[in-house]
């Protein structure tokens, strides 16, 4: 192999490190607005005596939504070309692989989550790898992810994964 | 309502009912809102076209995904819970594309607690092909726990 790294060295020397943290307040209508853009209608998301006759304190968050509760503000300044913006994943740059698209995700549930909740995302750079698929060579960036919530438990942990080709 | 399920109703090979859904640019804009994401390739038709290389703005994966959760926690039911969601993101899909989402019980496992535990294997496709694999694992409660409240 003559071909350079797609994998720039800064980059490289970041696995191990935190990539992101944020801290979000977990809200009721904004993932009830996200629930209606998915058609899920679920009452658990919706209706409180629902919740409370299954054992829950009030509605609860939709297991899928807690990702975005701890998503900040990013500038329009400071979106990618594309419009994306790096900020969660700690605007890891391959100059030489810039089209993007999610890998996969696997996330484990531990706790309910409720509205006002205060979620803290710490997500840790876990590997770096470039892999050779059946389109081409791609960068494989894998991350650790951790939401714990105002009373430091564990509400969820994932592991995420994006794809960058050139 | 549908009749909550229970772990000893269930048995390997079981397949969850699917989910039928024709994503849309309408939903797709309000996905995009509802997760404060701004990738034009989700909205710009000349971007995703001639710079991306695709034949249209693409469903983002996200929603993919939570199509794919939907088809899961309905199955589930109120007492029943999504304890672990894993998916890749394999293939890209369109606008207008009939997507279906569902899964297959790969194994049962009682806990000796009121629940059990299921292990799913669960897909989003478009007719044969498969757009995102998966696997979940939920929590069903056991029917004498049901029994006494529902």
């Amino acid at each position: 192999m003559t071909e350079l790294s797609l994998i720039p060295d800064e980059v490289a020397a970041r696995v191990g490190t935190e990539a992101a943290r944020a801290t979000g307040e977990v809200n009721r209508r904004d993932w009830q607005r996200w629930a209606v853009a998915v058609g899920d209608e679920n009452p658990l998301w919706f209706d409180a005596e629902h919740a409370r006759a299954h054992g829950y304190d009030d509605v609860i968050c939709p297991p899928l939504y807690l990702q975005y509760a701890v998503l900040g503000v990013t500038p329009m300044s400071a979106l990618r070309a594309d419009g994306s913006s790096g900020a969660a994943s700690g605007n890891l740059q391959f100059p030489d692989a810039p089209k993007r698209m999610a890998g996969g995700e696997s996330t484990t549930f531990h706790l309910p989550a409720y509205h006002r909740d205060e979620l803290t995302m710490v997500r840790v750079i876990d590997s770096i790898v470039e892999k050779h698929g059946r389109s081409g060579r791609f960068v494989l960036v894998t991350w650790r992810t951790t939401y714990t919530n105002q009373r430091d438990e564990l509400v969820a942990e994932a592991t995420t994964s994006m794809i960058a080709r050139p | 309502m549908s009749e909550q399920v229970c772990f000893e109703d269930v048995a390997i090979g079981d397949v969850l009912p699917t989910l039928e859904v024709v994503v849309d640019e309408t939903q797709m804009f309000l996905f995009s809102a509802a997760t404060y994401n701004a990738h034009r390739i989700h909205y710009d038709k000349d971007w995703a076209r001639d710079k991306e290389g695709y034949d249209n703005v693409l469903v983002q994966g996200p929603l993919q995904a939570a199509l794919l959760a939907r088809a899961v926690t309905d199955w589930v039911g109120a007492s029943g819970r999504l304890v672990t969601f894993s998916v890749q993101n394999r293939a890209t899909a369109l606008p207008g594309e009939t997507l279906l989402f569902g899964g297959t019980v790969t194994a049962v496992r009682g806990q000796g607690d009121g629940t059990g535990l299921v292990d799913l294997e669960i897909a989003g496709r478009r007719g044969e092909t498969v757009l995102m694999p998966g696997t979940a694992i939920v929590s069903l409660p056991a029917r004498a726990v049901i029994g006494a409240g529902a």
